[in-house]
């Protein structure tokens, strides 16, 4: 703020708009020419292009016949995609749906696929292709933009009516709502009214879904640095570490990191499995039936992806067998049961018109549901069952 | 950019050209809030009549008609004004009062056809659109402070209540700086520094141009405006240059801002949790991060501007090399501080009267420029302690031994420590905090540092590279290779580590 010599070298010219010098460039050497940027872009590409695909065949990927993507992996599209490459066996069979595919109260030998597995004697028969957290939305994003490697194949696909059972649930409702697999979501057409990301933040997303390098990224930090951006993690890391060096936490992502390992699921994980204290019927912790807000089907926005979904899969050459439910009918107040007869058989018709072979599974027993509409081990032990001995599946397996 | 900029280049041998410029700021202007488009486009239009009106106001043309017409147009504006705020909704009462006071101002203005006039009514106007939005509520709530404690019952309204139509009470961005940069072309025209730009389109361009309409640099008319006479010619260094520039910018505000604001923020929110050695650590890292933030946005705006053909002036020069409080000034947010210099220390007398007025004025100006940032007495006491900073660092170079025994990196440490100081009382987030902080820096125990390593590393990085540039090494940073291998580490480096977006911090400015 004090006049200086280049203040008074610059002191004003009363002549008609002069044109003024060129100011300095910057205070650096940063200054690229257009051999220097082709250069920076070239070796920049071919790094993008390259990394995750020499990570990928370096990072070791154990899957065992009950494989499904841990839970603290649920975002990591890059892995998905990777695992759905290992489908090599056209015998295999993937199932695709939310969290009741996935298996959200039981281990990853209670699930639906392990059971169907064990019911066709051949455990490796059908593929747990779920993601916890997904909704028909977001499925059809990451069938669209992660499942290349399905096309052409036999896929079971399943539709949870619980998406339509509000108009939050069906994420319908004009109000703001932070919700799981965002990225996965439509990010212009069709409008999804509570998704309020900005302009950048849906663009970045088109970016990411195409340039798989940022899925790599995403799966670093979802592998190896807990769901955080690596800056995140470190800033953690050194707030938990000691003087005397890395906490347990550093430790454990150093120890990944070095043995370039994808973490597994836990065999005893607390959180799920018949030990777990959630594994338990919906009633032993006092629930009642209530009245849901059910959307109808011509107003639903995840049922209309669902349906383009179907669509989708068929046109990419997949042969598709949808298993509708089962809800938990139980947990329904019994003045709206017909209403949600009414959905259920609207799906059904809807499938039927289309020629897509799909089961529609009586309500299991009470005490086999978690809640309204995920099973317990036994429930999943059923529902296994009786789809395989429905008729329409044994069809639809043998064609 | 990515519509802007080939929006342009298709327009560029058009006459549609200078429109779209000005689309393309008003539209991302009124991104953010599209009222806030009101304010800017009334504080040109404004500004625009005035300079027209005071290059009509001469000693010999006091019945220009223009002039008598302007007379004529601010009697009737004021009797329908003043109609419109007996008969409309109480709501916009505030607003048609002001807009009357304004007008009256404009046809005594008329009659006197005086050019201190004008520019009295240019500053009252820009002034009091900044004292409204800016330091109503602190002024009102300070007041309420003193009458209370004065025993009285009379309090003073909050400024939400005076806003139309109950619209949210909050400060536009960019408020001050596309107010100063108006103000400086009247200021500059009066002083006969610059001609008046006639060309409505081309001076609307000039007040909002997108690159640096939201955190400067604050240009000036007589660098600014005659670019926008025609336009530039396709170049494609002007398009090499701008992304350079663009990419260290994003690389400023991405990998290094946004990184060390997440430190920042642990610690500096709760003060009173951190020891010694995190609170120390912490405002360093505060230091640079509003250095990385702030510069990081001049280099992109710089660089979106270049892209274009249009010259934006330097606004950072590797402020923690300096030597002297004094010398930071001439790196740190250039446009700002040359205009302090050039509107408010030079017209205070600058350091014509003596020590004693020198120091007056650079008092002033500083507290001036505190309170700029930010209607908050940790603000202005920020200014403060940077007036003193510059008094001492003069004082000391009087001193022989100060000036030539001392190392340059000894007075560039010290200097870099001083300016850390003040940051404390410009981050912390009330007077209270400040004084917590400072003094548990020099009274709590020193303890684990909790910073990553690799923030460590970036900031070394990028200080070795400021000082190398400065040294005689400097040509080593010029070779093809380095560049190319920089800008390569950069461009992996966003990819690979960015943890997204955020603000910047002066827009809240």
């Amino acid at each position: 703020m004090q006049p200086s010599s280049s203040s008074l070298a610059a002191s004003p010219s009363r002549s008609a708009h002069p044109v003024p010098a060129e100011p300095p460039f910057g205070v650096n050497e940063m200054r690229l020419n257009a051999r220097q940027w082709l250069a920076v872009l070239a070796i920049v590409a071919t790094f993008v292009s390259t990394a995750p695909r020499l990570w990928g065949s370096f990072e070791k990927f154990d899957t065992g016949p009950d494989y499904r993507i841990p839970y603290q992996l649920s975002k990591d599209y890059w892995l998905y995609e990777r695992w759905l490459s290992k489908l090599s066996d056209p015998q295999q069979i993937a199932v695709i749906g939310d969290s009741v595919v996935w298996g959200e109260y039981v281990s990853r030998h209670g699930t639906l696929c392990h059971f169907l597995g064990a019911e066709s004697a051949r455990p490796d028969r059908f593929i747990n292709y779920a993601m916890n957290g997904l909704f028909p939305l977001a499925l059809e994003g990451l069938v669209e933009h992660y499942a290349s490697s399905l096309n052409h194949r036999k896929v079971i696909l399943h539709s949870n009516v619980l998406w339509m059972s509000s108009p939050q649930a069906d994420l319908s409702e004009d109000k703001e709502q932070v919700f799981n697999h965002s990225r996965l979501v439509p990010q212009f057409r069709p409008h999804i009214a509570p998704y309020r990301a900005d302009a950048a933040e849906r663009l970045s997303v088109l970016v990411e879904r195409h340039v798989g390098f940022f899925a790599w990224v995403g799966h670093l930090q979802n592998a190896y640095f807990d769901q955080q951006s690596i800056p995140t993690w470190t800033l953690e890391a050194a707030r938990q570490a000691s003087p005397s060096g890395l906490a347990p936490q550093g430790r454990g992502m150093l120890r990944r990191f070095l043995a370039l390992e994808v973490p597994g699921e836990s065999e005893n994980d607390p959180q799920r499995g018949p030990q777990s204290p959630r594994h338990r019927a919906w009633t032993a912790s006092g629930g009642e039936p209530a009245h849901f807000d059910w959307v109808a089907l011509d107003k639903s926005v995840q049922w209309a992806a669902f349906q383009r979904l179907v669509q989708l899969l068929r046109q990419r050459g997949n042969d598709v067998l949808v298993i509708v439910g089962p809800f938990n009918e139980h947990m329904i107040a019994p003045e709206q049961r017909p209403m949600f007869h009414g959905l259920r058989d609207g799906i059904a018709a809807w499938l039927a018109s289309e020629r897509v072979p799909s089961i529609v599974p009586p309500t299991l027993a009470s005490p086999l549901y978690a809640d309204a509409s995920h099973p317990l081990t036994e429930g999943y032990a059923e529902l296994a069952r009786q789809i395989s001995q429905d008729q329409t599946f044994r069809n639809w397996l043998a064609r | 950019m990515l519509v802007v900029v080939p929006g342009f280049y298709a327009l560029r041998t058009t006459r549609f050209w200078l429109p779209w410029l000005l689309l393309a700021s008003y539209v991302f202007y009124g991104w953010w809030n599209p009222w806030y488009l009101i304010l800017v486009a009334y504080s040109t239009v404004l500004d625009y009549l005035l300079v027209a009106l005071m290059d009509h106001s001469r000693g010999e043309r006091v019945r220009d008609p223009f002039l008598r017409g302007a007379f004529l147009i601010s009697v009737s504006l004021l009797t329908m004004l003043i109609g419109a705020a007996l008969v409309l909704p109480a709501t916009l009462r505030p607003t048609l009062l002001a807009f009357a006071l304004l007008v009256l101002l404009m046809a005594v203005g008329s009659l006197l056809a005086s050019r201190r006039m004008w520019l009295f009514i240019s500053l009252f106007n820009n002034l009091a659109l900044l004292l409204f939005f800016k330091y109503a509520r602190f002024v009102a709530e300070n007041l309420n402070q003193v009458l209370a404690a004065l025993g009285t019952s009379m309090q003073l309204p909050d400024p939400s209540g005076a806003m139309p139509y109950h619209l949210e009470y909050v400060l536009p961005a960019g408020i001050s700086f596309f107010t100063f940069q108006s103000m400086s072309y009247t200021i500059d025209f009066y002083l006969g520094n610059v001609q008046r730009e006639r060309h409505f389109l081309r001076f609307a361009t000039f007040v909002c141009f997108f690159p640096q309409l939201m955190a400067g640099p604050i240009e000036r008319a007589r660098h600014l405006l005659p670019q926008f006479h025609r336009a530039p010619p396709f170049r494609l260094q002007n398009l090499t240059d701008g992304f350079s520039l663009f990419l260290v910018g994003l690389f400023k505000k991405l990998a290094l801002a946004n990184y060390l604001s997440l430190y920042v923020e642990r610690i500096y929110d709760y003060p009173g949790a951190h020891d010694a050695t995190a609170l120390t650590l912490a405002t360093i890292a505060f230091a640079w991060q509003i250095f990385f933030d702030f510069s990081g946005y001049t280099d992109m705006a710089r660089g979106v501007a270049k892209m274009v053909g249009f010259n934006l002036i330097l606004n950072f020069n590797n402020p923690y090399l300096s030597t002297g409080l004094g010398e930071f000034w001439s790196r740190w947010h250039i446009s700002l501080s040359s205009w302090f210099r050039d509107y408010v220390y030079i017209p205070l007398g600058g350091s014509r009267g003596g020590t004693f007025l020198t120091y007056r004025n650079l008092f002033i100006t500083f507290l001036v420029s505190g309170i700029w940032h930010g209607a908050a007495w940790t603000f202005a006491i920020w200014g403060i302690l940077h007036a003193l900073g510059v008094m001492l660092t003069r004082e000391l170079e009087r001193s022989r031994v100060y000036r030539e025994r001392i190392p340059a990196i000894v007075k560039q440490a010290w200097v870099f420590a001083y300016v850390c100081f003040a940051w404390i009382f410009f981050r912390a987030t009330s007077l209270d905090d400040a004084l917590l902080i400072v003094g548990r820096i020099f009274s709590a125990a020193w303890g684990s540092p909790q910073v990553p390593a690799l923030m460590v590393a970036l900031v070394a990085a990028v200080w070795l590279y400021q000082y190398l540039y400065e040294s005689r090494l400097r040509p080593l940073l010029r070779l093809g290779s380095v560049r190319v291998a920089l800008a390569v580490c950069m461009m992996l480096y966003l990819c690979l580590f960015s943890s997204g977006g955020g603000t910047f911090i002066y827009f809240q400015f």
